[in-house]
């Protein structure tokens, strides 16, 4: 099981009136540091949550810009891999834990700053200008 | 009642034979996004949010096939992302027609009125559309005005040219039940054959992280909206599931019921939670860790969860599974719920503020006790 299985009993669970929303963490543009086995699991941790691309930079030298979403953790790093998509390719492919070495989220994250609040606030404010079809829209497709 | 006879046939004899064969685990319903893509950017769905590269992918016909083939689901959901907006879904949805499967082709309507022409009606397809509520409501919701009249006219349209169609309604905390009880005699009035709905869910990268409702409080809104039913009401659901959200009787979620397959694979352990991907969905049975998740894990990513993706199968199984739980159901589907405190609940003072500026925070009120 993993870490944090059995937080809450099922009481607590049933009795809960508001559920926790989780907090968005801001990694665009971050660097991890990749000096131990720990930290390289937490970084792919983190990538695999990370709604934008990341450059991973293998010890070939090679660069790859991908978005990772999904993992598995062997027992060792030559047994772990990461598997993503490329902008550029249609296939999924796969890296190992033990041929990376640096992970940079360089890609603009995806799920930042559209938060209700954000919309609740503009939503009132383009009203209150008297603005008609009011609307969200996604991003563009590029 | 809602669901064609031909369709609970097909659901009971089905749950019937995999009870008789002892298969401990199998699929209901298959949740295919056969993309992420969509015309919409609601808060409250995260699904949007990928880099445009992940966006533009979409499963062929025949990953899709393979995919249903594969797991044997009598049913297919086929939700995303806005499916109208897959070149080839016409072609998907013939194909899942020719395995005689169920199909629910979830979507929020701004295609439909014009891409109807290229479907034909059939036992088969159901159209089920996203509206959450009044045109207020749903507009805000959805963020987008104008997008409930459009989605109206598609759901008219549909109906007029003889295909199955039900809405689809997600709730969130802040929801007045007196709204949508009169949102129900509104959406029966536009002749379609039942309403969906479900409680939100505080999936992870949702914009919207401060709506969701706890446990207690999905049971207490649910009770309010789904007892004293008017006959004219017709859920397109197992009557056992909506008890469930009413907090009549509980049910532990089985995420395997109702597998979901993208362009990234199957994943684990369900629709709402990323844990991964598995390459088949033998593998998903049989290397996902499922005792992880559910209320009995303590899992707090499952802590509020009360969705159709993990406890509707059960409430199904239960149904066609048994005769005590056959007759629970058949009382559920006539049964009008009468219940006064229910009564009393959509009489007490609705949440301050706009409608549909959905209020989050509900001050003053102490947690209630449910029959769950």
């Amino acid at each position: 099981m993993t870490a944090e299985v059995l937080k809450y009993t099922r009481e607590q669970i049933e009795a809960l009136e508001v559920a926790p929303g989780s907090q968005h963490e801001n990694l665009e543009g971050w660097v991890p540091e990749l000096a131990t086995d720990e930290e390289i699991k937490a970084a792919i941790g983190k990538a695999l949550d990370y709604r934008g691309d990341v450059t991973l930079t293998l010890k070939s030298g090679e660069k790859i810009e991908a978005y990772i979403f999904n993992s598995h953790n062997g027992p060792t790093l030559a047994d772990s891999w990461v598997q993503y998509f490329t902008p550029k390719a249609a296939d999924k492919r796969k890296v190992t834990y033990a041929e990376i070495a640096r992970i940079e989220f360089t890609g603009k994250d995806r799920a930042a700053g559209k938060h209700w609040e954000d919309w609740v606030k503009a939503y009132n404010e383009k009203k209150a200008a008297g603005e008609k079809n009011i609307a969200l829209h996604p991003d563009k497709l590029e | 009642m809602a669901v064609p006879i031909s369709q609970m046939w097909t659901v009971s004899t089905y749950v019937l034979k995999k009870k008789l064969s002892g298969t401990k685990r199998y699929p209901l319903v298959l949740m295919l996004e056969p993309l992420f893509r969509c015309n919409l950017a609601c808060a409250g769905c995260g699904k949007v949010q990928y880099p445009p590269h992940i966006l533009k992918k979409q499963l062929t016909p025949e990953e899709c096939f393979a995919a249903v083939d594969e797991c044997g689901a009598p049913m297919v959901s086929i939700p995303g992302g806005e499916p109208l907006l897959h070149p080839q879904i016409v072609e998907i949805v013939n194909g899942l027609i020719a395995r005689k499967k169920y199909i629910y082709l979830c979507t929020n309507a701004l295609e439909l009125k014009r891409r109807l022409p290229e479907f034909t009606p059939s036992k088969y397809l159901t159209f089920s559309v996203h509206l959450d509520g009044d045109r207020e409501h749903h507009d805000f919701s959805v963020c987008r005005e104008g997008g409930y009249d459009i989605a109206v006219e598609g759901i008219k349209e549909a109906v007029k040219r003889g295909f199955r169609v039900t809405t689809n309604a997600t709730f969130f905390d802040g929801t007045d039940p007196n709204n949508v009880r009169k949102f129900f005699d509104e959406v029966m009035s536009m002749g379609v054959e039942g309403i969906v709905l479900s409680p939100g869910y505080s999936y992870d990268k949702a914009p919207d992280q401060t709506k969701f409702m706890g446990r207690a409080r999905v049971r207490r809104l649910f009770r309010a909206i789904l007892s004293n039913r008017k006959p004219t009401w017709k859920f397109n659901m197992s009557p056992l599931f909506l008890e469930f959200l009413m907090g009549d009787r509980n049910y532990d979620c089985i995420p395997w019921g109702m597998p979901a397959y993208n362009i990234f694979g199957w994943q684990r352990p369900c629709y709402l939670l990323q844990e991964g991907y598995a390459d088949s969905y033998k593998q998903l049975l049989e290397e996902t860790n499922w005792e992880d998740y559910g209320v009995p894990s303590g899992n707090p990513k499952c802590a509020n969860c009360m969705v159709s993706c993990g406890y509707e199968a059960p409430a199904v199984i239960d149904g066609f599974g048994s005769l005590k739980g056959f007759i629970a159901m058949v009382r559920g589907t006539f049964t009008r719920y009468p219940d006064q405190h229910a009564l009393n609940l959509l009489n007490e003072p609705a949440a301050q503020g706009s409608p549909a500026l959905v209020k989050i925070e509900t001050p003053g009120r102490q947690l209630e006790e449910t029959r769950a």
